[in-house]
């Protein structure tokens, strides 16, 4: 009887089970989550008459799932990949390019430095795809920053040179109700560390590493990243930034940071904490009259071991349209990767409240390097930046970071083809 | 079972094949271990060993895995990181066993003599090890949170200034790791120390009594020479497992404040798998084995058993 019945429920599947079924690893996230399902429906819709069906599944932990995928060759047909890895897993020959598959129309439309997250530049070719786009600024207690008598900036123009910034902190200090006057998250680990400091590097005129020699030493210490550096933990040692066991809640829970230096996915939590109080505030000038803010995130790709990549490629084309990009940014509040897409956000869009954030992501945002050797740039910088910030000599701490990087990329002989541009 | 059986019974059966149909048997029923020891020990250290004398990458990659002899084991034994990791593994080994020993001896000890609703507090004594470990970090986190956590507030009661960053700071970190792993893990040790209690006859207890020894000459003439198995046993298992530390310090401190927190597994970690040195990482494994592997031979060699 059982058997009968699993023969009769097969019979019955058969003909969907006709339709070609490519399957998507995404980000297992819980603001992600409704962007998925809706997605997964969507496409479904309007492509099972032509045959194609896709199963989106949310993976815990993917870069760990991709990694040990990498390794048994077993991926499915589309996966998102953290888009500064994309170059290591382009270098290492586990992804397929996806220039053939997607849009004219759709790439000049993209921002200009989402466009350079997924361009591998060996050859130029397209081999990731960020469906959203993210920055980093400056959130502020309006109460606070009232009381402290401090000018608040609107547009990124208009933003705190380095001695204004310095100024705000150390009259926001002396605000009550005020313990540390600025946040940089160092809760948090991993990315963070590399991602959300990169910018006071390189609005000095320096950088994780030389992204034509492809050489950390004489990049990442120079004298003016240890200068900047050197001013960060000054702050820190005035007791000016929240310490690492301060918790994530300072700004938007108990309100004793005034300030904090954080990305666009706090916005509810702020929004939250705060209501009309809440200000953003642009990337502020650290050195001169350069700024820069960190971009990127999630990604489509197509991994090489794909057996249905033609699919493949009409489902992440489908998920890049202008339609599929503005849902993304709505549903999870990031900022949407296409220039036509965002006028359809209300957050993003003219005289939204993020306008300043997709104001910033269009002009002032700085890709991370593209480079195989990113894992390791990123760790490196990252564990020199903690130390610095709990102490360490700036230009030691640099010295053996840039050290870290430059014996990496020796070790791979390169990187070839990359050590064909010094 | 080897022991050479009656001449009546070895006339009447025949001995040689019966014995090796029980040799089969052991054989096949040592199978399933052996495997599982093989697949999951053995294998692995070959490979790890193998792997630590080539620059293996993690992810599979165009540039060809070559042998680079003993360069590996040169640059973990030159980097100070390494060194570092060592030392603070070391000194945390050195704070944890003899108090977490301390502490289990003494819980145990309480545990075992009657009183009212024993086996209650019995149980109660083992849910730190019920819990997953990092469930209880998470909650130890919040104690040691600054300004409000609960260590700031006691010190607060005693009418202290300000607060101490206990995570954050390079004198406090590691004792406030030793704390929270020990409460983590005692239970272990107590459950042993309990069995080790079970043991000694009570007939010790009486003739000592009757001999006039009071409690503690009790405690120091009966019940801890009865230990001594048991304290070996101990000390060889919370000497690896604190050698071992990784989670608490992964998730609390990330090594941190500037390393000094950072222990030899964690090290290994981040070399092998955050940075991808596969080979690297393997050359870290091997000398790990190499140093807890002497500890406990030396400790074995130093504490003869009875």
């Amino acid at each position: 009887m059982r058997t009968f019945t699993l023969t009769l429920a097969l019979l019955a599947l058969a003909p969907v089970a006709q339709a070609k079924q490519i399957t998507a690893w995404v980000i297992d996230g819980q603001s992600e989550r409704p962007y998925f399902i809706q997605l997964e429906k969507a496409f479904n819709a309007a492509y099972s008459s032509k045959g194609i069906t896709v199963k989106v599944t949310p993976i815990p932990n993917i870069n760990d799932a991709l990694k040990a995928g990498f390794l048994s060759k077993k991926l499915p047909d589309v996966v998102m990949i953290d888009g500064p890895n994309m170059a290591n897993y382009v270098w290492s020959g586990q992804l397929s390019p996806l220039d053939a598959y997607l849009d004219k129309a759709m790439l000049s439309d993209l921002l200009p430095a989402i466009r350079a997250q997924g361009t591998y530049s060996p050859d130029g070719k397209m081999y990731s795809i960020s469906p959203y786009d993210s920055t980093v600024l400056l959130w502020g207690n309006r109460k606070y920053l009232q009381q402290a008598g401090v000018r608040i900036p609107k547009t990124v123009k208009d933003a705190w040179t380095l001695t204004e910034f310095q100024d705000a902190l150390s009259k926001l200090s002396k605000v009550k109700g005020v313990t540390w006057p600025l946040d940089l998250k160092l809760n948090y680990s991993g990315e963070w560390l590399s991602f959300g400091f990169a910018p006071f590097l390189q609005s000095c005129g320096a950088d994780l590493i030389n992204r034509k020699t492809w050489q950390a030493t004489g990049a990442l210490n120079s004298a003016a990243s240890v200068k900047i550096l050197t001013t960060l933990q000054d702050w820190k040692k005035k007791n000016w930034i929240v310490p690492q066991s301060g918790g994530d809640n300072r700004f938007y829970g108990d309100k004793s940071a005034a300030l904090v230096w954080v990305g666009n996915w706090m916005w509810r939590d702020h929004k939250a904490g705060l209501g009309k109080d809440l200000v953003l505030i642009p990337a502020p000038k650290f050195c001169g009259n350069k700024q820069a803010s960190p971009n990127g995130g999630w990604s489509w790709a197509m991994p090489q071991s794909s057996v249905s990549k033609q699919e493949a490629g009409t489902f992440i084309n489908f998920a890049m349209s202008t339609r599929q990009v503005a849902q993304y940014a709505d549903i999870t509040g990031y900022i949407p990767s296409r220039k036509s897409a965002t006028p359809l956000s209300k957050v993003y869009g003219k005289g939204g409240e993020g306008e300043l954030m997709a104001e910033q992501a269009g002009s002032i945002a700085v890709v991370r390097p593209v480079h195989p050797a990113y894992p390791v740039i990123s760790k490196s910088f990252g564990d020199a930046v903690l130390n610095i910030l709990n102490g360490a000599n700036v230009k030691a701490e640099l010295d053996k970071a840039a050290g870290a990087i430059d014996r990496d990329i020796a070790s791979n002989k390169g990187y070839p083809p990359f050590n064909k541009s010094r | 079972m080897h022991t050479s059986s009656p001449p009546v019974r070895s006339a009447q059966t025949k001995p040689k094949p019966r014995h090796r149909q029980s040799l089969t048997e052991e054989l096949l029923l040592l199978l399933p271990a052996t495997l599982l020891l093989l697949c999951f020990l053995v294998v692995p250290f070959v490979l790890s060993i193998y792997l630590s004398f080539t620059d293996q990458r993690l992810v599979p990659n165009p540039v060809p895995t070559d042998f680079v002899g003993f360069q590996n084991y040169q640059q973990v034994l030159s980097d100070p990181a390494f060194w570092q990791a060592f030392r603070n593994t070391v000194y945390f080994a050195l704070l944890v066993v003899p108090f977490q020993c301390a502490v289990s001896l003494g819980i145990a000890v309480l545990l075992n003599s009657s009183f009212p609703l024993r086996s209650f507090f019995r149980s109660v004594a083992i849910l730190p090890l019920m819990t997953p470990i990092t469930v209880t970090i998470v909650i130890w986190a919040a104690f040691y949170r600054i300004p409000d956590g609960l260590f700031n507030n006691v010190i607060k009661a005693f009418g202290a200034e300000g607060y101490v960053d206990w995570l954050g700071s390079p004198l406090w970190a590691m004792p406030a790791l030793v704390l929270l792993s020990a409460w983590a893990t005692f239970p272990f040790q107590m459950l042993l120390y309990l069995a080790g209690l079970q043991d000694i006859p009570s007939e010790r207890y009486e003739a000592a009594r009757m001999d006039g020894a009071s409690a503690w000459q009790q405690f120091r003439y009966v019940t801890f020479p009865g230990l001594r198995n048991t304290n070996i046993l101990i000390l060889i298992t919370t000497t690896i497992q604190a050698f071992k530390l990784f989670t608490q310090v992964d998730i609390l401190t990330r090594g941190g404040p500037v390393g000094a927190t950072n222990t030899l597994v964690r090290y290994m970690i981040q070399q092998g798998y955050v940075s991808q040195l596969v080979g690297f990482g393997s050359a870290v494994a091997v000398i790990f084995v190499v140093i807890v592997g002497s500890l406990a031979i030396l400790q074995r060699v130093l504490v003869k058993n009875e």
